[in-house]
Protein backbone atom coordinates (compact mmCIF):
# COMPACT_ATOMS: atom_id res chain seq x y z
CA UNK A 1 0.00 0.00 0.00
CA UNK A 2 1.59 3.70 -1.15
CA UNK A 3 1.26 5.53 2.33
CA UNK A 4 1.79 9.20 -0.07
CA UNK A 5 -1.37 10.66 -1.42
CA UNK A 6 0.88 12.62 -3.93
CA UNK A 7 2.78 10.43 -6.63
CA UNK A 8 5.78 10.82 -8.62
CA UNK A 9 5.50 11.53 -12.42
CA UNK A 10 3.67 14.08 -12.14
CA UNK A 11 2.08 15.80 -14.80
CA UNK A 12 2.17 18.90 -16.52
CA UNK A 13 -1.38 21.23 -16.17
CA UNK A 14 -2.60 24.02 -16.89
CA UNK A 15 -4.45 26.10 -14.11
CA UNK A 16 -7.70 27.77 -14.67
CA UNK A 17 -10.02 30.18 -12.42
CA UNK A 18 -13.37 28.45 -13.50
CA UNK A 19 -15.16 31.00 -10.87
CA UNK A 20 -14.11 34.19 -8.70
CA UNK A 21 -13.67 30.51 -5.71
CA UNK A 22 -12.88 28.06 -8.08
CA UNK A 23 -9.80 27.23 -9.97
CA UNK A 24 -9.12 23.92 -11.88
CA UNK A 25 -5.98 22.30 -12.93
CA UNK A 26 -6.24 20.89 -16.35
CA UNK A 27 -3.74 17.87 -17.82
CA UNK A 28 -5.11 17.41 -21.24
CA UNK A 29 -8.40 18.65 -20.04
CA UNK A 30 -8.73 15.86 -17.65
CA UNK A 31 -9.81 17.89 -14.46
CA UNK A 32 -6.50 16.64 -12.04
CA UNK A 33 -6.97 19.31 -8.89
CA UNK A 34 -9.48 21.96 -7.99
CA UNK A 35 -9.04 24.51 -5.37
CA UNK A 36 -11.85 26.52 -3.75
CA UNK A 37 -12.15 29.21 -1.73
CA UNK A 38 -15.15 30.02 0.80
CA UNK A 39 -15.82 32.99 2.72
CA UNK A 40 -16.92 32.31 6.04
CA UNK A 41 -19.83 34.43 7.70
CA UNK A 42 -17.12 36.01 9.87
CA UNK A 43 -15.50 37.28 6.47
CA UNK A 44 -12.39 35.16 6.68
CA UNK A 45 -11.87 33.17 3.48
CA UNK A 46 -11.02 29.89 3.35
CA UNK A 47 -9.16 27.73 1.14
CA UNK A 48 -8.96 24.10 0.01
CA UNK A 49 -7.13 21.99 -2.71
CA UNK A 50 -7.80 18.59 -4.15
CA UNK A 51 -5.19 17.31 -6.19
CA UNK A 52 -3.36 13.91 -6.65
CA UNK A 53 0.23 14.91 -7.36
CA UNK A 54 2.38 17.37 -5.04
CA UNK A 55 3.21 19.52 -7.91
CA UNK A 56 -0.56 20.15 -8.96
CA UNK A 57 -1.03 20.82 -5.29
CA UNK A 58 1.65 23.71 -4.84
CA UNK A 59 0.65 25.34 -8.60
CA UNK A 60 -2.74 25.30 -7.02
CA UNK A 61 -2.11 26.83 -3.81
CA UNK A 62 0.44 29.54 -5.45
CA UNK A 63 -2.44 30.57 -7.94
CA UNK A 64 -4.48 31.21 -5.17
CA UNK A 65 -2.35 32.45 -2.76
CA UNK A 66 -1.10 35.17 -5.89
CA UNK A 67 -5.25 35.83 -6.97
CA UNK A 68 -6.37 36.18 -3.82
CA UNK A 69 -6.45 39.29 -0.75
CA UNK A 70 -5.09 38.65 2.24
CA UNK A 71 -5.02 37.22 4.85
CA UNK A 72 -6.45 33.32 3.83
CA UNK A 73 -6.79 30.81 5.70
CA UNK A 74 -6.83 27.11 5.65
CA UNK A 75 -7.95 24.27 8.10
CA UNK A 76 -6.06 20.19 8.10
CA UNK A 77 -5.89 17.46 10.15
CA UNK A 78 -2.81 17.89 12.30
CA UNK A 79 -2.12 14.15 11.46
CA UNK A 80 -2.60 14.96 7.79
CA UNK A 81 1.58 15.52 8.03
CA UNK A 82 1.60 15.62 3.55
CA UNK A 83 -1.63 17.99 3.82
CA UNK A 84 -0.04 20.20 6.61
CA UNK A 85 3.49 20.01 4.34
CA UNK A 86 2.15 21.38 1.51
CA UNK A 87 0.61 24.52 3.18
CA UNK A 88 3.58 25.00 4.89
CA UNK A 89 5.82 24.82 1.45
CA UNK A 90 2.95 27.61 0.15
CA UNK A 91 4.24 29.80 3.04
CA UNK A 92 1.16 29.05 5.46
CA UNK A 93 2.22 29.02 9.23
CA UNK A 94 -0.37 27.37 11.99
CA UNK A 95 -2.28 30.30 13.94
CA UNK A 96 -4.27 28.18 15.80
CA UNK A 97 -4.90 24.47 16.97
CA UNK A 98 -8.58 22.89 18.38
CA UNK A 99 -8.83 19.47 19.99
CA UNK A 100 -11.27 16.97 19.08
CA UNK A 101 -12.67 15.47 22.33
CA UNK A 102 -14.59 12.61 22.50
CA UNK A 103 -17.35 13.71 25.50
CA UNK A 104 -18.82 10.51 27.44
CA UNK A 105 -22.85 10.96 28.20
CA UNK A 106 -22.79 8.78 30.82
CA UNK A 107 -23.94 10.54 34.03
CA UNK A 108 -21.67 8.08 36.59
CA UNK A 109 -18.84 9.82 34.41
CA UNK A 110 -19.85 13.10 33.43
CA UNK A 111 -21.23 13.69 37.31
CA UNK A 112 -24.99 15.06 37.94
CA UNK A 113 -26.56 17.95 36.17
CA UNK A 114 -26.90 20.39 39.00
CA UNK A 115 -27.19 23.78 38.25
CA UNK A 116 -26.42 26.85 40.68
CA UNK A 117 -29.03 28.01 42.91
CA UNK A 118 -31.84 30.46 41.18
CA UNK A 119 -30.80 28.45 37.69
CA UNK A 120 -33.06 26.22 35.85
CA UNK A 121 -32.14 23.88 32.61
CA UNK A 122 -34.78 24.27 30.55
CA UNK A 123 -35.65 23.39 26.47
CA UNK A 124 -35.42 26.60 24.39
CA UNK A 125 -38.03 28.91 22.50
CA UNK A 126 -36.91 30.63 19.47
CA UNK A 127 -37.30 34.64 20.84
CA UNK A 128 -35.85 34.55 23.63
CA UNK A 129 -32.60 32.05 22.26
CA UNK A 130 -32.13 34.82 19.77
CA UNK A 131 -31.71 37.17 21.74
CA UNK A 132 -29.53 35.61 24.31
CA UNK A 133 -27.36 34.54 20.96
CA UNK A 134 -27.58 38.08 19.90
CA UNK A 135 -25.76 39.17 23.17
CA UNK A 136 -23.59 36.09 23.59
CA UNK A 137 -21.98 36.98 20.27
CA UNK A 138 -21.75 40.60 21.19
CA UNK A 139 -20.06 39.45 24.90
CA UNK A 140 -17.78 37.11 22.58
CA UNK A 141 -16.73 39.62 19.59
CA UNK A 142 -15.52 42.59 22.22
CA UNK A 143 -13.26 40.24 23.82
CA UNK A 144 -11.19 37.07 22.45
CA UNK A 145 -13.62 37.81 19.06
CA UNK A 146 -15.37 34.64 17.13
CA UNK A 147 -12.38 33.99 15.27
CA UNK A 148 -11.26 32.50 18.03
CA UNK A 149 -14.32 30.26 18.42
CA UNK A 150 -14.62 26.57 16.87
CA UNK A 151 -14.49 26.69 13.01
CA UNK A 152 -18.01 25.94 12.58
CA UNK A 153 -19.74 28.67 14.80
CA UNK A 154 -22.77 30.20 12.45
CA UNK A 155 -24.05 33.78 11.92
CA UNK A 156 -27.36 32.99 13.65
CA UNK A 157 -28.57 30.20 15.95
CA UNK A 158 -28.14 27.28 13.42
CA UNK A 159 -31.29 25.28 12.88
CA UNK A 160 -34.16 24.92 15.26
CA UNK A 161 -34.55 25.74 18.92
CA UNK A 162 -35.06 21.93 19.62
CA UNK A 163 -31.37 21.92 18.94
CA UNK A 164 -30.50 24.09 22.10
CA UNK A 165 -30.85 24.17 25.56
CA UNK A 166 -31.22 26.83 28.23
CA UNK A 167 -30.06 27.90 31.43
CA UNK A 168 -32.88 30.81 32.96
CA UNK A 169 -32.24 32.32 36.01
CA UNK A 170 -34.77 34.99 36.74
CA UNK A 171 -36.85 34.62 33.59
CA UNK A 172 -33.71 35.37 31.63
CA UNK A 173 -31.84 33.24 28.97
CA UNK A 174 -28.17 33.39 30.52
CA UNK A 175 -26.63 30.08 28.54
CA UNK A 176 -27.00 27.86 26.20
CA UNK A 177 -25.58 24.37 24.86
CA UNK A 178 -26.47 23.27 20.92
CA UNK A 179 -26.19 19.47 20.34
CA UNK A 180 -26.44 18.91 16.65
CA UNK A 181 -27.16 15.43 16.06
CA UNK A 182 -26.64 14.42 12.40
CA UNK A 183 -24.27 11.73 12.21
CA UNK A 184 -24.15 8.39 14.89
CA UNK A 185 -21.63 10.86 17.12
CA UNK A 186 -23.66 14.10 17.92
CA UNK A 187 -21.45 17.26 18.49
CA UNK A 188 -22.02 19.86 21.09
CA UNK A 189 -21.63 22.56 18.65
CA UNK A 190 -21.73 25.64 21.01
CA UNK A 191 -21.80 25.70 24.32
CA UNK A 192 -21.83 29.92 26.14
CA UNK A 193 -22.91 31.70 28.83
CA UNK A 194 -23.31 35.00 29.27
CA UNK A 195 -20.16 36.83 30.80
CA UNK A 196 -21.44 38.06 34.14
CA UNK A 197 -22.62 34.70 34.93
CA UNK A 198 -19.54 32.65 34.41
CA UNK A 199 -17.56 30.64 36.71
CA UNK A 200 -21.01 29.36 38.77
CA UNK A 201 -21.35 26.05 37.44
CA UNK A 202 -23.65 27.11 34.95
CA UNK A 203 -22.32 25.49 31.15
CA UNK A 204 -20.73 22.58 33.28
CA UNK A 205 -24.87 21.92 34.13
CA UNK A 206 -25.66 22.59 30.78
CA UNK A 207 -23.58 20.22 29.14
CA UNK A 208 -23.78 17.24 31.55
CA UNK A 209 -28.23 17.57 31.16
CA UNK A 210 -27.23 17.22 26.95
CA UNK A 211 -25.14 14.70 27.28
CA UNK A 212 -27.75 13.29 29.80
CA UNK A 213 -30.37 13.16 27.45
CA UNK A 214 -28.66 11.46 24.83
CA UNK A 215 -27.13 8.96 27.18
CA UNK A 216 -31.16 8.07 28.03
CA UNK A 217 -31.39 7.71 24.67
CA UNK A 218 -29.04 5.09 24.33
CA UNK A 219 -25.54 7.30 22.88
CA UNK A 220 -22.78 6.79 24.66
CA UNK A 221 -20.17 9.47 23.17
CA UNK A 222 -20.48 13.07 21.53
CA UNK A 223 -17.66 14.72 20.08
CA UNK A 224 -16.17 18.55 20.45
CA UNK A 225 -14.02 20.75 19.53
CA UNK A 226 -12.08 23.07 21.66
CA UNK A 227 -9.55 25.72 21.13
CA UNK A 228 -6.24 24.75 22.92
CA UNK A 229 -5.71 28.25 24.58
CA UNK A 230 -9.37 28.05 25.95
CA UNK A 231 -8.39 27.31 29.64
CA UNK A 232 -12.12 27.43 30.57
CA UNK A 233 -13.49 24.98 27.61
CA UNK A 234 -10.64 22.80 28.29
CA UNK A 235 -11.17 22.43 32.12
CA UNK A 236 -14.86 22.15 31.41
CA UNK A 237 -14.65 19.22 28.80
CA UNK A 238 -11.94 17.35 30.66
CA UNK A 239 -13.54 17.61 34.26
CA UNK A 240 -16.50 15.95 32.66
CA UNK A 241 -14.20 13.03 31.63
CA UNK A 242 -13.56 13.71 28.10
CA UNK A 243 -10.68 12.88 26.05
CA UNK A 244 -8.65 14.06 23.33
CA UNK A 245 -9.15 11.96 20.00
CA UNK A 246 -7.35 14.35 16.90
CA UNK A 247 -6.55 17.72 16.34
CA UNK A 248 -7.20 20.33 14.16
CA UNK A 249 -5.23 22.94 12.73
CA UNK A 250 -5.91 26.50 11.17
CA UNK A 251 -3.13 27.66 9.13
CA UNK A 252 -2.82 31.51 7.63
CA UNK A 253 -1.07 33.32 4.83
CA UNK A 254 -0.38 37.15 5.48
CA UNK A 255 1.18 37.44 2.00
CA UNK A 256 4.46 36.59 -0.26
CA UNK B 1 -14.67 22.54 -22.02
CA UNK B 2 -13.03 20.20 -19.58
CA UNK B 3 -14.39 16.69 -19.03
CA UNK B 4 -14.65 16.05 -15.37
CA UNK B 5 -11.61 14.27 -13.10
CA UNK B 6 -11.78 11.06 -12.03
CA UNK B 7 -14.29 8.49 -11.89
CA UNK B 8 -17.03 8.40 -8.78
CA UNK B 9 -18.66 5.70 -6.87
CA UNK B 10 -20.26 5.34 -3.90
CA UNK B 11 -18.69 2.56 -0.76
CA UNK B 12 -18.47 2.31 2.73
CA UNK B 13 -16.11 3.06 5.42
CA UNK B 14 -14.44 0.36 6.71
CA UNK B 15 -11.30 1.73 8.76
CA UNK B 16 -10.34 5.58 9.79
CA UNK B 17 -6.68 4.78 9.21
CA UNK B 18 -3.83 7.25 10.84
CA UNK B 19 -2.70 10.46 9.00
CA UNK B 20 -6.79 11.46 8.22
CA UNK B 21 -7.33 8.49 5.92
CA UNK B 22 -9.75 6.05 5.04
CA UNK B 23 -10.04 2.39 3.97
CA UNK B 24 -13.15 2.79 1.69
CA UNK B 25 -14.91 -0.58 0.55
CA UNK B 26 -16.46 -0.56 -2.88
CA UNK B 27 -19.34 -2.26 -4.11
CA UNK B 28 -17.53 -4.83 -5.93
CA UNK B 29 -15.75 -5.35 -2.98
CA UNK B 30 -12.92 -3.62 -3.51
CA UNK B 31 -11.08 -1.99 -0.40
CA UNK B 32 -9.21 1.94 -1.66
CA UNK B 33 -7.30 4.06 0.79
CA UNK B 34 -9.11 7.28 0.79
CA UNK B 35 -8.42 10.94 2.03
CA UNK B 36 -11.06 13.64 2.25
CA UNK B 37 -11.85 15.92 -0.07
CA UNK B 38 -11.23 19.97 0.86
CA UNK B 39 -14.69 20.59 0.79
CA UNK B 40 -15.74 17.82 3.39
CA UNK B 41 -12.19 19.25 5.56
CA UNK B 42 -13.38 22.76 5.31
CA UNK B 43 -16.90 21.88 7.04
CA UNK B 44 -15.61 20.03 9.46
CA UNK B 45 -17.54 16.73 8.67
CA UNK B 46 -16.66 13.85 10.29
CA UNK B 47 -16.48 9.91 8.69
CA UNK B 48 -16.84 7.21 10.41
CA UNK B 49 -16.32 3.38 10.36
CA UNK B 50 -19.71 2.25 8.28
CA UNK B 51 -20.84 5.93 6.89
CA UNK B 52 -21.73 5.40 3.30
CA UNK B 53 -19.69 8.07 0.99
CA UNK B 54 -19.30 9.13 -2.58
CA UNK B 55 -15.92 9.05 -3.75
CA UNK B 56 -13.89 10.21 -6.48
CA UNK B 57 -10.94 7.04 -7.98
CA UNK B 58 -7.44 8.63 -8.34
CA UNK B 59 -7.42 8.41 -12.29
CA UNK B 60 -3.90 7.78 -12.13
CA UNK B 61 -4.04 5.01 -9.04
CA UNK B 62 -7.46 2.80 -8.90
CA UNK B 63 -6.65 1.71 -5.24
CA UNK B 64 -6.93 5.36 -3.96
CA UNK B 65 -9.68 7.79 -3.98
CA UNK B 66 -10.85 11.08 -2.57
CA UNK B 67 -14.11 11.55 -0.11
CA UNK B 68 -16.41 13.75 -2.23
CA UNK B 69 -19.84 13.19 0.10
CA UNK B 70 -20.84 11.77 3.04
CA UNK B 71 -24.36 10.23 2.96
CA UNK B 72 -26.18 10.88 6.14
CA UNK B 73 -27.18 7.39 8.01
Amino acid sequence: MNPLRFTAGEPAVEITRITPGLWHALDDDQVTGRGEAITRPDGRVFLSVDAWHRSVFDQLARTMLTSLPEPLHTVADETDHELVAGWRRAGMTIRRREWEYVVPTDPRVTGPAVPPPGVTIESADDGPLHELDRVIRAEVEETVGWQEMPAEVMVRPAGDASMYTVAVENGQYVGLVRVVQLTRLPRIGLIAVRAARQRRGIARALLTHALGVLHQAGIESASAEVNETNVAATALFEGIGARRATSTVELVHHGL
Amino acid sequence: MASKGGIEVEGTVIECLRDARFTVELPNGHHVLAHISGKIRKNFIKILPYDRVLVELSPYDLNRARILFRYRN
